[in-house]
């Protein structure tokens, strides 16, 4: 069965995603959340046996006061398709997110240049900027190959987990 | 070798110890022990050889190699494999290409001198030779990327209680990390994560401790910033013991960490520890200053700033001036 904390934390990292929609099936329950339109998080807790497995909703419930459009009752799970993206995007570009809360850095020192700027080629182990928190270093890697479009945030900006920080076009 | 004829030395309670004793112990001929002696009494060991007695440590140099900082350490994981160096550029540096090349959890890199010694944002760690404890630790916890940045404060704790315990300074922790005594910094730690979305692969946790560096030896732009433990104490302090002070003081804390989940009951530790909060502070971030009295530190350690206006504030990356040392 799922944990009320598994279940937070799932939510959590699934709202800082560009995943619309995260299906789960463990022991007979179920767990759908998927976000709506305006990219909240709504989840829905299923019990596919109802008879063995009768604890899903009420330990899934109190995990839905994160969410603002909340559907407490078990419902029948509605095709993918009815799951509506918002956002046409490029399959091409892809986001570099923040992992961690922070402070966001364009460069190893306040003087010297950037790691990157928009038309920067990069690959996996390029280092695209750091983010701190409390001394904490992190020096982040772009993870793919291609070339930085767009710097969406500003030096010494605090961005939040999960926060695209770049767009890449990847080759 | 030279690790367990250093052992014997120490541990000899008549002072001498036979060249065939040490043989024996190492497995080596005469002349290779006689060798090693050489090569200990170059790097500054004072040993003495009489005939028919054998050999005599008279006295030893302030060293942080890794058989000085093994003599005694009581620990099981910070610090079982040492790696040192004479000169280097920096210890994080070295830490991160050794945690990438698969070194062990608890691995401690440490020099006697760093050439390119790093602070914070680009700043230079003023590292000279024989005078300070530049160290770092490689640690790979398991834990969610969103606790990982309370090991600074963690650190910093363990850092305080170790000086308090070698050396009997009573100094504290302005926040995030960094030791003062009386206003000045006598210690720093600046933290480097490696990561991959969502996991910590390595963090490198990288030490300053100025031990024995005279008050006159700090370059002009630190001058009334930093201080020492021997200008504090007014008396020069054996490196290696404080090294393998902080290393038992933070295994504990961070294996609690660990266990915890992150901060926990380490927050309480921390808040026992520090010496900002309370008080009126600027903190100097990278978008300008922000003024107001620091009112505490969250579950992950993040500082709370209460403004004039009544605006609270949470700083998650400054330096910290105390502006009003009284507390209110």
């Amino acid at each position: 069965m799922f944990k009320l904390n598994e279940i937070r934390e799932l939510i959590r990292l699934l709202d800082e995603t560009s995943i619309s929609e995260f299906n789960y099936e463990l022991d007979g329950a179920k767990l759908l959340i998927k976000k709506d339109a305006v990219g909240a998080t709504v989840v829905t807790p299923q019990v596919i046996h109802a008879a063995p497995a009768p604890v899903a909703a009420p330990v899934a419930a109190p995990a839905l006061v994160a969410a603002p459009a909340p559907t407490a009752a078990p419902v029948v799970e509605a095709p993918a398709a009815a799951a509506p993206v918002a956002k046409v995007e490029d399959k091409n570009l892809h986001k570099i997110v923040s992992p961690m809360v922070g402070t966001f850095y364009k460069a190893p020192a306040p003087d010297v240049d950037a790691y990157v700027k928009a038309g920067a080629r990069v690959d996996e182990k390029s280092i695209v900027c750091i983010v701190e928190a409390m001394k904490l270093m992190n020096e982040i890697e772009a993870d793919v190959k291609g070339e930085i479009v767009e710097v969406l945030v500003e030096n010494g900006q605090l961005v939040e987990y999960g926060q695209p920080l770049f767009l890449v076009k990847l080759d | 070798m030279n690790e367990t004829i250093l052992h014997m030395l120490r541990d000899a309670p008549g002072g001498f110890v036979s060249g065939e004793a040490m043989c024996q112990a190492c497995g080596v001929s005469r002349t290779s022990i006689w060798k090693h002696i050489k090569d200990m009494q170059d790097a500054g060991y004072n040993i003495e050889a009489v005939r028919n007695k054998g050999y005599r440590l008279v006295d030893a140099p302030d060293l942080v190699t890794a058989a000085e900082i093994r003599e005694g350490l009581s620990t099981t994981l910070l610090g079982q494999s040492i790696v040192y160096r004479e000169t280097i550029d920096s210890t994080n540096s070295l830490a991160q290409q050794l945690a990438l090349g698969g070194a062990p959890e608890g691995t401690l890199v440490i020099a006697d001198e760093q050439t390119s010694g790093r602070g914070r944002r680009g700043r230079q760690w003023f590292s000279p030779p024989h005078s300070g404890i530049w160290m770092s630790l490689i640690l790979r916890p398991e834990l969610p990327l969103a606790h990982a940045a309370q090991i600074t404060l963690v650190a910093a704790v363990a850092l305080n209680q170790a000086l308090s315990r070698a050396t009997g300074v009573q100094a504290g922790i302005k926040w995030p990390n960094d030791i003062l005594f009386n206003g000045k910094k006598c210690c720093g730690i600046l933290t480097e994560m490696h990561a991959e979305f969502d996991q910590i692969h390595h963090l490198v946790v990288g030490i300053g401790i100025n031990v024995n560096v005279a008050q006159d030896e700090f370059p002009a732009e630190l001058e009334g910033i930093a201080t020492s433990l021997q200008a504090i104490r007014g008396e020069r302090i054996p490196r290696a013991q404080v090294v393998r002070t902080v290393l038992e003081e933070f295994e504990p804390l961070y294996r609690q960490y660990v266990l915890n989940g992150g901060f926990g009951t380490l927050r309480d530790a921390w808040k026992a520890n520090n010496i900002t909060l309370g008080r009126h502070i600027v903190a100097h971030t990278a978008r300008g200053d922000i003024e107001g009295l620091a009112l505490d530190i969250d579950e992950f350690g993040v500082l709370l700033l209460e403004k004039a206006d009544g605006e609270r504030e949470k700083i998650y990356s400054a330096d910290i001036t105390v502006i009003n040392q009284t507390i209110s």
